[in-house]
């Protein structure tokens, strides 16, 4: 095991970076790479905007060739159609508490669970961990009516919390955080072990304020997972009250597929709105979190 | 610099504090949506009934909800429309819930489950039936015998219809036009739809193709093996059910009725089935006709409404769905099915399935004849997003807005080919389904591979057979 | 590490120990233990509650036949000769490997090119845009997207044939032909996912020091040689949760083939949990649908073990 002194930190940091050889960092020219993720970013989005501007036509201009990006006749018919439709704020406010506790929640667990996996020595730490690591690989199919079962024993069916609280342990967040605490150096925790801070103090004033960009992405990807999250609501919930918003939507397919694709399309736009909310915001975090918490300052 | 960089992280962490104090409040606030406390009368002992949330939105709930409340003041019903994007997903959240003993009472189910319903988790409503003979006779009347006979099983009958979807041909106006063809007749052949097909085509550019279908059950290629005089499983009829044609049908309609059909011994290596998969390879080799899409059809009326295709099956709930994506009423029309060997037809029906585990059944039961009543269909079918079973219900002015002008093709379907029939579904209806999309998939990719896909297509439907469901 | 290193410099901070005399190694031992009890619990009871109890209740329903409306029947290993004698699942397995195998390496090539390049020197309001771009797909559901992604392929009528036939391709049969249609979910699912891994390894980049770049620029590593030698070692953890989650996922693709073909066309593209999900809900074998599940965990737990076995070699911790 590498024991690199603070000192060596102190070392990189002070090596001076030129002009000169920062920009000759690239092979590539920068603006050859500026122009390939630019063709990248479209090849991307193409399909959101596609369904973007389709939710903005009239039915019948849907299906054009080549695709009319920008609309000849653009309505908000379709955005009304959908809120006309369906319950939009109910369906909102559900998926709103119901992703926003859950995404708060597995930030909690994976947090604490991935630093102890990650720094703390205790026995069956591996086979938990396996355990933990393993609750990733059953799809949701195989499980859900033994899941509903135990619901059921709660009486936690037909809630909103019957889908929060089974979604607070996430295996992926406590491997991400696992990860994340790991690529920490080490020498900071020992600095501070030798400065005579217990298991705790180390763990709250030195690595948890360096886990922000690792919570986000957890933070963030519970959020878009769970917003978007179709088939344990569908058997979950029961009553019209606790629909998701996602559930709610399928109303707007009409019987048989009869529904007009650009209200179908204008709900999947409005549903993504909070999600990239969301990611915009996170992305500060996700930024910032390296500088802020103070590693090469 | 550092002293800014402290107060911007004091900050931060406050912020953090009173974010978390916001949505502990907030949470605390909500306590009441969270566990459902909020929801009025649930387990309450109401009647139970799980429709398919896509047909059955917010407006038919309160519209059946209330309409029985007025009728029936004293039984308190509560109506779960599952937002199932299909049937599978439909049955998942219902087996679930018979898995867990919080079934439904009623179940509103299509042509593809009623015999495995009824094998498996209903009651027959003969009893019923026969005691409010009175009440009923207006509504089989009504009704087409054929569509009541699809819900029958082994002599029983055990729904009501209340809406069904015959596959007719729709056929684009300005795609007709620009072909220089006319409406095709009545009593059409397959070859004057091959021709139709061919016109269609050297009349339109790139972007075009005369004839769209999708790999499903209803619609996709089981109407041509009707046409041809065949099915994909040998169809015969149940005795009994006498007690209900003799009560209600006179005897002109009573001709050749029975207790429902069975669909038993798998056919697919017969000489017409291959026929039927060597014409649409030939179309589609042509460049006729598309390569079967697997799915449920989600883009079928965006191509069609936008001219991109000139004719394909659908039923009654297409004059809905092309009025709501723009279509003028004079710019689609429908026509029967072509003629092959016979011009037989392949509708699906749907109705409420009453469940064995029900502990309300008589309550059950007077849902069932209230979902069934005129005056609720019309409320609930006000937009024509399906066909009602109702024959009463089809009117010119039902259609006035939506169009089509044939619109009497939908109910003559059933009353001028009275031995138009449902699509085959036996118990293992879903087994029967995958292997028929399967091979045909591969059947279609080319004209060679016809007879060795079918030939599988014979053995899986032998083996699905077998299976006890 | 080794406690008896601790004391000598101890003394510099007194003020600090807590007041329990953690000086005692052991005392500083139980507290860790203490600390890891508490930090896992939320999660290991979670766990135990809500998935180790259902997947043993699978793992107990394959050994009956259990259509749901009846009670279960003992049936032993039958669902299990079954299953591995139904070609059905078989080809399902085998389609599952290659969507995983192909999906995975192009999501994480793609992903790890666009991270290095959209870390190189650029406006910050720009990164911020390429980034949101890359990561956009993932917000949307996976199923409605499908839908939209089935139109776009569609070989007659779809924007990505237009597309092409404007540069002289002739019109792929992308979702109605055996050859093309496992590419068409492939890309339709990476072009959803990529989104993810790009993600971590912008996260992951992050988290390498910028002086050791710069060090490494000074030693005149330049370009690829500077990325093969210097990042991808020090982004080797992020590399790995990135392989492995991608695998997982990848093995229980359901939704995009569910939509785009429902398996077909034949059996070309019909992945095991969509053979799960059909034999439980659409045919009532709940029993067999079990037993193919424990298989597909098994698969899962070896590919994944796998993995960390192989990543002993080649991934670095700081």
């Amino acid at each position: 095991m590498s024991r690199v002194s603070p000192l060596s930190q102190a070392t990189l940091k002070t090596s001076p970076a030129p002009l000169s050889v920062s920009r000759a960092r690239h092979s590539l020219a920068p603006w050859a790479r500026i122009a390939g993720l630019a063709a990248c970013a479209l090849l991307t989005l193409g399909p959101v905007i596609w369904t973007v501007s389709t939710s903005l036509r009239t039915p019948a201009e849907s299906f054009d060739l080549p695709p009319k990006i920008i609309p000849t006749h653009p309505t908000v018919d379709s955005y009304r159609g959908v809120f006309d439709q369906i319950d939009v704020w109910l369906l909102a406010l559900n998926s709103t508490l119901v992703t926003a506790l859950i995404a708060v929640g597995q930030m909690i667990t994976a947090g604490l669970a991935g630093y102890a996996f990650a720094r703390l020595d205790f026995r069956f730490k591996k086979s938990l961990f396996a355990l933990v690591l393993a609750t990733m690989m059953v799809p949701l199919q195989v499980t859900i009516v033994p899941v509903f079962l135990v619901l059921k024993s709660m009486s936690l069916t037909d809630t909103l919390l019957g889908l929060i609280i089974p979604a607070f342990p996430t295996a992926f967040g406590t491997f991400l955080m696992r990860q994340y605490f790991l690529g920490m150096p080490k020498d900071l925790g020992e600095a501070a072990m030798l400065d005579g801070a217990g298991p705790w103090r180390t763990f709250r004033s030195v690595y948890a304020p360096l886990a922000t960009p690792g919570l986000a992405i957890v933070g963030v990807l519970a959020f878009n997972y769970h917003w978007n999250e179709f088939f344990r609501p569908l058997i979950l919930e029961t009553s019209g009250q606790n629909y998701t918003l996602p559930l709610g939507l399928v109303s707007l397919q009409g019987n048989l597929g009869t529904g007009s694709i650009s209200v179908v399309l204008a709900g999947v736009v409005l549903s993504m709105i909070p999600a990239v909310a969301v990611f915009l915001v996170g992305q500060r975090p996700l930024r910032e979190g390296i500088t802020s918490a103070g590693v090469n300052r | 610099m550092t002293d800014s960089h402290l107060t911007r992280r004091t900050l931060l962490r406050y912020g953090a504090y009173g974010a978390g104090a916001a949505a502990l409040a907030g949470t605390a606030a909500s306590w009441d949506r969270l566990t459902g406390a909020d929801i009025p009368g649930r387990d309450d002992g109401s009647l139970v009934v799980a429709t398919l949330g896509p047909a059955y939105g917010p407006e038919a709930i309160r519209t059946l909800t209330e309409g029985f409340k007025k009728v029936h003041p004293d039984i308190k019903l509560r109506i779960n429309a599952v937002q199932a994007t299909d049937w599978s997903d439909f049955f998942a959240k219902i087996l679930t819930q018979i898995a867990a003993g919080t079934a439904p009472d009623l179940v509103y189910v299509a042509t593809e489950g009623v015999q495995l319903f009824a094998q498996r988790l209903g009651v027959a409503l003969d009893a019923w039936v026969k005691r409010d003979a009175a009440e009923l006779r207006e509504y089989f009347a009504d009704v087409h015998p054929s569509l009541v006979e699809s819900m029958m099983y082994e002599g029983s009958l055990y729904q009501l219809p209340v809406e069904f979807n015959a596959a007719d041909m729709y056929l684009n106006s300005q795609v007709l036009k620009r072909a220089g063809a006319g409406f095709p007749a009545a009593d059409w052949t397959r070859d004057d739809f091959t021709e139709l097909l061919r016109d269609m085509k050297k009349s339109s550019g790139s972007q075009f193709t005369p004839y769209f279908w999708t790999n499903r059950l209803w619609g996709g290629v089981v109407p041509w093996l009707f046409a041809n005089g065949t099915n994909l499983l040998t169809e015969s009829k149940a005795p009994g059910g006498a007690w209900l044609w003799d009560g209600f049908y006179p005897s002109a309609a009573r001709q050749g009725r029975g207790g429902g059909f069975r669909w038993t011994t798998p056919q697919a290596t017969d000489a017409r089935v291959e026929e039927s998969y060597d014409y649409l390879a030939s179309l589609i080799q042509e460049g006729l006709c598309t390569r079967p899409e697997g799915g449920n059809g989600q883009n079928l009326i965006g191509v069609f409404s936008t001219g991109r295709v000139g004719v394909t099956p659908a039923g009654g709930f297409w004059a809905g769905g092309l009025h709501l994506a723009g279509m003028e009423p004079g710019s689609f029309d429908v026509q029967y099915f072509p003629r092959w060997r016979t011009q037989r037809m392949q509708y699906g029906a749907a109705g409420y399935s009453l469940l064995r585990t029900s502990k309300k059944q008589d309550e059950a039961w007077e849902f069932i004849k209230f979902a069934a009543r005129r005056d609720t269909l019309m409320r609930l079918f006000e937009t024509n997003q399906t066909t009602p079973a109702r024959r009463s219900m089809l009117t010119a002015d039902r259609y006035r807005e939506s169009g089509p002008r044939h619109w009497q093709v939908f109910y003559d379907t059933l009353d001028k080919f009275p031995d138009t029939g449902p699509i085959p579904a036996p118990p293992q209806v879903a087994e029967v389904e995958q292997v028929l999309l399967k091979h045909t998939g591969t059947a279609l990719s080319s004209r060679r591979s016809v007879g060795p896909a079918l030939r599988r297509m014979q053995s899986d439907l032998e083996k699905a057979m077998e299976r006890d469901v | 590490m080794t406690n008896t290193q601790m004391p000598a410099v101890r003394p510099s901070r007194p003020a600090t120990t807590p007041a329990t005399g953690a000086a005692q190694p052991s005392a500083r031992d139980r507290g860790t233990r203490l600390l890891a009890t508490l930090f896992l619990a939320p999660t290991i009871v979670g766990i135990v509650v809500f998935t180790v109890v259902p997947i043993v209740g699978s793992v107990v329903l394959s050994l009956f036949h259990w259509n749901v409306i009846d009670s279960p029947r003992w049936a032993g290993a039958a669902n299990y000769r079954e299953v591995f004698t139904d070609s059905t699942v078989l080809v399902s397995f085998r389609n599952t490997l290659v969507f995983m195998v192909l999906a995975v390496a192009l999501q994480l090539l793609i992903a790890l090119v666009l991270a290095l390049a959209v870390n190189g020197r650029m406006p910050m309001w720009l990164r911020s845009v390429f980034r949101s771009a890359f990561f956009f797909p993932l917000v949307l559901s996976a199923a409605s997207i499908s839908v939209v992604m089935k139109y776009l392929f569609n070989q007659d009528f779809g924007v990505v044939n237009w597309v092409l036939g404007q540069v002289g391709i002739a019109p792929v049969p992308w979702l109605t032909s055996e050859h093309s249609a496992m590419a068409a979910v492939i890309l339709v699912y990476v072009w959803q996912q990529f989104g993810f891994s790009f993600l971590l390894f912008v996260g992951g980049l992050n988290n390498i020091p910028k002086e050791i770049h710069e060090a490494a620029s000074l030693d005149g590593a330049t370009g690829l040689r500077k990325h093969l030698h210097v990042t991808l070692p020090l982004l080797s953890p992020t590399l790995l949760v990135a392989t492995v989650v991608g695998v997982i996922n990848a093995l229980q693709v359901f939704e995009q083939p569910y939509v785009l073909t429902d398996g077909g066309p034949g059996d070309s593209t019909r992945t095991v949990v969509m053979v799960i999900y059909e034999s439980a809900f659409e045919q009532l074998r709940f029993g067999e649908a079990s037993a193919v599940g424990v298989l597909l965990f098994v698969l899962i737990m070896a590919v994944t073990a796998l993995q960390f076995r192989l990543s002993r070699r080649f991934v670095h911790y700081q």
